[in-house]
């Protein structure tokens, strides 16, 4: 058993002369004194012991409880929860329908509760299929005609504000800082920032920049969007214009930039050339054909 | 005030076989990081891993250090170092480097074929102590590198003289058989 680990005893020298001298006849014996020798010379890098120090030094005083209360079992609860939520989350996000229409096209789509709804040019929706019915909540981007089921309570967000329905047609519209909202058939409450209107059937109301500038009553019975009309009410020139490139899908360049004067009236949204020749006369202003997707509109006074 | 002197002579003796003061934990910190720290070198190859682990050792061991009398602090360390590195699992290639100007290098300094093969098989060295077993490494290179007796290596590593010898033992052969295995 001692011949087992002679190596260990030789490379600690406590060989005895007579052992040494045996090993030294083996034909390893060169490679094993080599190894010796060489691996006397090894090092490993220096590195700051005071440095080390100083650190240990720091720390003496953190509360050990540092790690502790990663462990302790609250903490473990909380972030379990958090990580679920999160996953719940993700999992919802991820589980949501997108309805997009692009400039120039509208939409119709039921809803699983056989909503219908219409969405108009350059227009998003999105909702989550799952549990519809009772959680009817939507997200809104642009302008849409809603035609609700009778159900639970159903909701329309957009970035400007809140319509809450429970069964009912209405239409909304919530393009750059403007917020639209005409209910047709029975009641929807509107929430902008803090403000609350109760809408009953054919009242309108429209915000424009945190202010409410129009509540009135309608003669629509539906959207005029669905009839091929657009109908503006106290509407800026460059709202205007922009929902005429939306519905023709063109692009319009205008050299008046702003004006107080509010435009009032309906043109049609399938001849472009009637629609432009409304507004450039009621803006004194001229059109110009560039191309059958560009449009110019300019002064009168410039030509 | 009659109590003031057992109250003295209770503190003394507190304090005397205890590292909370500073100067017995800078004393003791000094005589031992250099070996811990190349231990844990030695088992991780990674030489962040081995300060970082080294550095948590120590701070443990000040944070409590009330509860540990100093003869017991040196196992204390190892095994808290031990324990702080089950979770390290991959083992990185021990970097390590000759000294140089060592007048076994010098000696043959004349004949540049002898250099040469000194080289080769340096080089050889390292690899073959990269390719053996951790715990015989461990062994073999506390004892080559820090210069520790058996006994030492037996205490710090918590095993018998006779199994440092074995470990030692084998890993002379295994890396024998390696340098040999490279021709």
């Amino acid at each position: 058993m001692e011949e087992k680990y002679m190596l260990a005893k030789w490379i600690n020298n406590e060989l005895t002369t007579e052992e040494m001298n045996d090993f030294k006849k083996s034909q390893d014996y060169s490679i094993y004194k080599n190894i010796k020798e060489y691996s006397a010379q090894l090092k490993t890098k220096e590195f700051d012991e005071d440095d080390l120090l100083n650190k240990i030094k720091l720390r003496k005083n953190d509360s050990t409880k540092v790690i502790q209360i990663a462990q302790n079992w609250f903490f473990r609860i909380v972030a379990l929860i958090l990580i679920s939520l999160g996953v719940f989350m993700f999992y919802q996000e991820n589980n949501s329908v997108v309805e997009f229409v692009e400039k120039g096209h509208k939409s119709t789509f039921v809803l699983p509760d056989n909503s219908e709804i219409t969405l108009n040019s350059d227009s998003e929706l999105k909702y989550k299929d799952k549990n519809w019915e009772n959680n009817r909540i939507l997200h809104l981007t642009g302008e849409a005609y809603f035609k609700v089921a009778k159900g639970k309570k159903f909701e329309v967000n957009t970035n400007l504000g809140k319509v809450t329905v429970l069964g009912t047609q209405f239409n909304v519209k919530a393009r750059n800082n403007r917020f639209d909202v005409v209910c047709f058939e029975g009641k929807v409450k509107v929430n902008y920032n803090d403000k609350t209107i109760i809408l009953k059937q054919s009242d309108k109301v429209s915000f424009e920049n945190n202010d409410l500038i129009i509540q009135k009553k309608t003669a629509e019975t539906m959207p005029s969007w669905l009839e091929n009309e657009i109908v503006f009410d106290q509407e800026q020139l460059k709202n205007i214009l922009e929902e005429i490139e939306r519905q023709y899908n063109i692009s319009i360049k205008c050299d008046l930039e702003s004006t107080n004067q509010l435009f009032t009236g309906e043109i049609p949204n399938n001849n472009i050339e009637v629609a432009l020749q409304i507004i450039a006369t009621t803006f004194q202003l001229k059109t110009k054909k560039v191309s059958n997707f560009q449009y110019e509109l300019k002064k009168m006074d410039e030509i | 005030m009659h109590f003031t002197l057992p109250v003295f002579i209770y503190f003394l003796m507190e304090n005397k076989n205890n590292i909370c003061e500073e100067r017995f934990f800078t004393a003791f910190f000094k005589s031992n990081v250099k070996s811990l720290r190349n231990y844990l070198l030695y088992k991780f190859g990674n030489e962040e891993q081995a300060e970082d682990i080294t550095q948590e050792a120590f701070v443990k061991l000040w944070q409590n250090c009330k509860d540990i009398p100093i003869e017991k602090a040196k196992s204390y360390l190892y095994t808290v170092a031990n324990n702080a590195s089950l979770n390290v699992i991959s083992h990185q290639k021990v970097i390590l480097e000759y000294s140089k100007n060592n007048k076994l290098d010098d000696r043959n300094n004349e004949n540049p074929e002898h250099i040469l093969e000194q080289k080769q098989f340096k080089e050889k060295l390292l690899k073959a102590i990269n390719t053996i077993n951790e715990t015989q490494r461990i062994a073999f290179l506390m004892h080559r590198i820090d210069g520790k007796k058996y006994s030492e290596i037996a205490e710090e590593l918590n095993i018998s003289v006779k199994a440092v010898e074995k470990r030692i033992h084998l890993a002379l052969i295994e890396i024998k058989k390696e340098i040999t295995n490279f021709k």
